[in-house]
């Protein structure tokens, strides 16, 4: 069952296409991969689903809601872990997490068992009470991985999760990403980390000047090929790759 | 490798001239920084609307027959204020600067990863300060008293070129002012308490009748001399002396851990924005004292404008009316405050639109602003004295000027109150319309004192609907809002 859905979207900044018919189809349960270079539109796509932008034209619809007449509608239904975002400066991340809770009308208990569990999960117990300006990058991205899953959505965005992460919570993170997929639940990750992609995500769509150009199961690659050469193929240019003139 | 590592070396820019590549990309940063905020061709509009300003106001100053000395002093005092605030903004963090201008990486903090001390940085940030503003706005300032110099208004033409020296000399004292004081405060409690000498010692020096003004820069406007300029002189390198012994600018602030306030806040405000945009204010350098220190300077203010009137009308105006009115513009500053550490889209991953984030906005102002403004209204009704009429009624015109300045403000700048600053025509359009109320309640408050039973109630009325109009201007620029944060 297809839980994301869009159909040629577009969307430019200025004279610059962000969105250049954009048409893609996520099913219910997949890691789905938003692959692509620096300015492709992975992040402009993740905003329009989410409703935090309008689009200039097409379709899109999460979970059967349309984000852009229901933008508040999808943000209940979805967890989001934007580019670049960061907590608020003045609150902990304890009190992040409820004022997460009660903007989403979560019950206190509630929030406060999975702040735990966040805080063991990713190893921030200590910095609980330390006011989010204080925090390393690090432990400021803990903090708006653990929000964007405190109320357990069945679909979240993520975009880069795995920034400024060390080794160990890194591979914590990808842990928990498989497994809330397993659970049944969905999961889109916008990177242009190829390596990320191809050992996470069940499915990679190659997004490249504001369209999708391919979209690649990483399982069934073959073994002469990788998901690298798949995404070179689509996106690089040849002359820029081996430095020939 | 020898012959290597020595060419790399032979090949390093000297430190003048990395210097000066630092000062002309600080200087490019500085202006890209303001046109990129409103474009560039309305920010070069701004020394143009500066010099109209300031001919505007010396004239009619000068009409109203206030000293000219007095308009210069006001200058003086604008130019360090200016100057304490600049050099804040450099001085305090990168986090200051992301909370007015957002995610912004600014030279000056990259001194650990170009091969420049931070000390330099600072010195060359500094320069580039006191050359950009010394050009685009305190050369404006002297020359925006040339009109009425030439039509005879007490301020000698030639004094202008003085006056603009004395003018950035004060801004430079400002700047250093700033130094010392964030130097000594990061010192820990000997630090403090040397500030609070230093500064307790100038307020009585000041009181007692030191002519304290004589050893500033405006002491050398008021009597040009050798001995005035080398006192200004002393003056400002006692300044950055202090700073340069106690300023580390690689100091890094220990965590603060705080016990969670969160909910207790929520618990009494009932919104989760106005309670997170409360304790921002709360936790965020000042605390709530900064609100209160805008109001202080707003009855400042009226007290000496009461004071003026009376001197040039010779009738005592009504104080109540006339604080009333002025301190209703705490309504700008105390939602300047509530904006300054968030925009819309920080609230945007969550199940909030840009109307639900406005209306906890809302709701910390209510909760806030007219406090605020209302205790510093009894303060100055109580140091002043007025009828308990107009005692009232002053209250009701507070209440009334504040919530329409809010709604103004949010209608023209949403949540980003400081493009003001930097916006001409935003900053035009705002004083025009804040002055159409707010002149029209001050001639009554200054003329037409003792106000009459008529005229109080018609204010009383005047300003209910004011403030109306200001509920209205909210309401209506809502949908602008959120159409704008989701383009």
């Amino acid at each position: 069952m297809s839980v994301i859905r869009t159909d040629d979207l577009r969307k430019s900044y200025g004279d610059v296409a962000a969105l250049d018919g954009l048409s893609l189809s996520v099913e219910s349960g997949e890691l789905y991969g938003l692959l692509g270079p620096n300015g492709a539109g992975k992040t402009t796509t993740m905003s329009v689903l989410t409703g935090q932008i309008v689009a200039d034209s097409g379709e899109a619809a999460v979970l059967g809601v349309d984000p852009e007449s229901e933008p508040v509608g999808v943000r209940e239904r979805v967890g989001i872990l934007p580019e670049k975002e960061s907590p608020p400066s003045f609150s902990t991340p304890r009190e992040y997490f409820q004022f997460v809770g009660a903007v989403r009308g979560m019950a206190d208990e509630t929030v406060d068992e999975r702040t735990e569990t966040w805080a063991d999960r990713l190893s921030f117990a200590e910095k609980l009470d330390t006011l989010s300006t204080d925090l390393s990058r690090g432990q400021q991205q803990k903090t708006m991985i653990a929000g964007a899953f405190l109320h357990e959505p069945e679909v979240v965005f993520i975009d880069e999760p795995l920034a400024n992460l060390d080794p160990i919570v890194q591979e914590r993170v990808k842990r928990f990403l498989t497994n809330y997929r397993e659970a049944g639940n969905t999961v889109v990750v916008s990177t242009h980390n190829v390596d990320v992609a191809a050992e996470l995500c069940s499915r990679v769509g190659i997004v490249n000047a504001g369209e999708l150009v391919a979209e690649i199961v990483p399982s069934e690659l073959g073994e002469d090929e990788t998901l690298l050469d798949v995404f070179i193929e689509h996106v690089d240019d040849e002359e820029a790759w081996t430095g020939d003139e | 490798m020898m012959s290597d590592g020595a060419s790399a070396a032979s090949e390093q820019p000297s430190r003048w001239e990395r210097d000066k590549v630092v000062f002309r990309e600080m200087l490019r940063e500085e202006w890209r920084l303001h046109s990129e905020l409103l474009g560039g061709g309305r920010f070069g509009a701004f020394p143009l609307l500066v010099v109209a300003l300031v001919a505007g106001a010396v004239w009619l100053l000068d009409v109203t027959g206030t000293d000219p000395g007095a308009v210069v002093a006001g200058m003086h005092a604008l130019a360090l204020v200016f100057g304490l605030h600049t050099g804040s903004i450099g001085f305090i963090g990168r986090d200051a600067v992301g909370n007015v201008l957002g995610d912004v990486t600014l030279l000056v903090f990259s001194g650990r990863t170009l091969p420049l001390s931070q000390g330099r940085l600072l010195a060359i940030f500094v320069l580039k300060d006191v050359v950009y503003y010394a050009a685009l706005f305190l050369l404006p300032m002297a020359v925006g008293v040339a009109p009425a110099a030439l039509a005879g208004a007490g301020i000698g033409l030639a004094a202008v070129p003085l006056l603009w020296v004395t003018l950035v000399t004060t801004f430079v004292l400002g700047i250093g002012i700033t130094i010392a004081g964030v130097g000594l405060s990061a010192t820990g409690l000997p630090g403090r308490a040397l500030l609070f000498v230093l500064l307790g010692g100038g307020a009585a020096a000041w009181y007692t009748g030191v002519p304290v003004l004589s050893y500033t820069p405006y002491g050398v406007y008021q009597e040009p001399s050798f001995v005035s300029a080398a006192a200004a002189a002393a003056l400002i390198l006692a300044a950055y002396a202090v700073g340069a012994a106690t300023f580390d600018p690689q100091v890094q602030s220990t965590d603060r851990s705080v016990g969670p306030d969160f909910r207790r806040w929520l618990a009494r405000v009932d919104d989760p924005v106005a309670a997170k945009t409360l304790l921002d204010v709360h936790r965020s350098s000042g605390g709530f004292g900064k609100v209160l220190f805008s109001a202080a300077i707003l009855l400042g203010v009226t007290a000496g404008l009461v004071d003026l009137a009376a001197e040039i009308t010779g009738v005592a105006p009504s104080v109540g009316v006339s604080f009333g009115a002025v301190l209703g513009l705490t309504g700008f500053t105390t939602y300047n405050w509530l904006t300054t550490n968030d925009d819309v889209e920080r609230y945007l991953a969550q199940p909030l639109d840009a109307e639900a984030v406005f209306h906890g906005k809302l709701r910390a102002f209510l909760l806030l602003g007219p406090a605020v403004g209302l205790a510093f209204y009894a303060v100055g009704v109580a140091w002043r004295g007025t009828p308990l009429a107009e005692a009232v009624v002053g209250a009701v015109v507070l209440v009334g000027v504040a919530t329409y300045v809010f709604g103004l403000t949010i209608y023209l700048a949403g949540l980003s109150p400081n493009e003001f600053l930097f916006d001409t025509g935003l900053y035009a359009a705002f004083g025009a319309a804040v002055a159409i109320p707010l002149v029209p309640i001050l001639v009554v408050a200054f003329a037409l004192a003792p106000v009459s039973v008529g005229l109080l109630a018609a204010l009383g009325v005047g300003s209910a609907v004011l403030g109306a109009v200001g509920m209205g201007l909210y309401r209506r620029s809502l949908p602008k809002w959120g159409a704008y944060h989701r383009e």
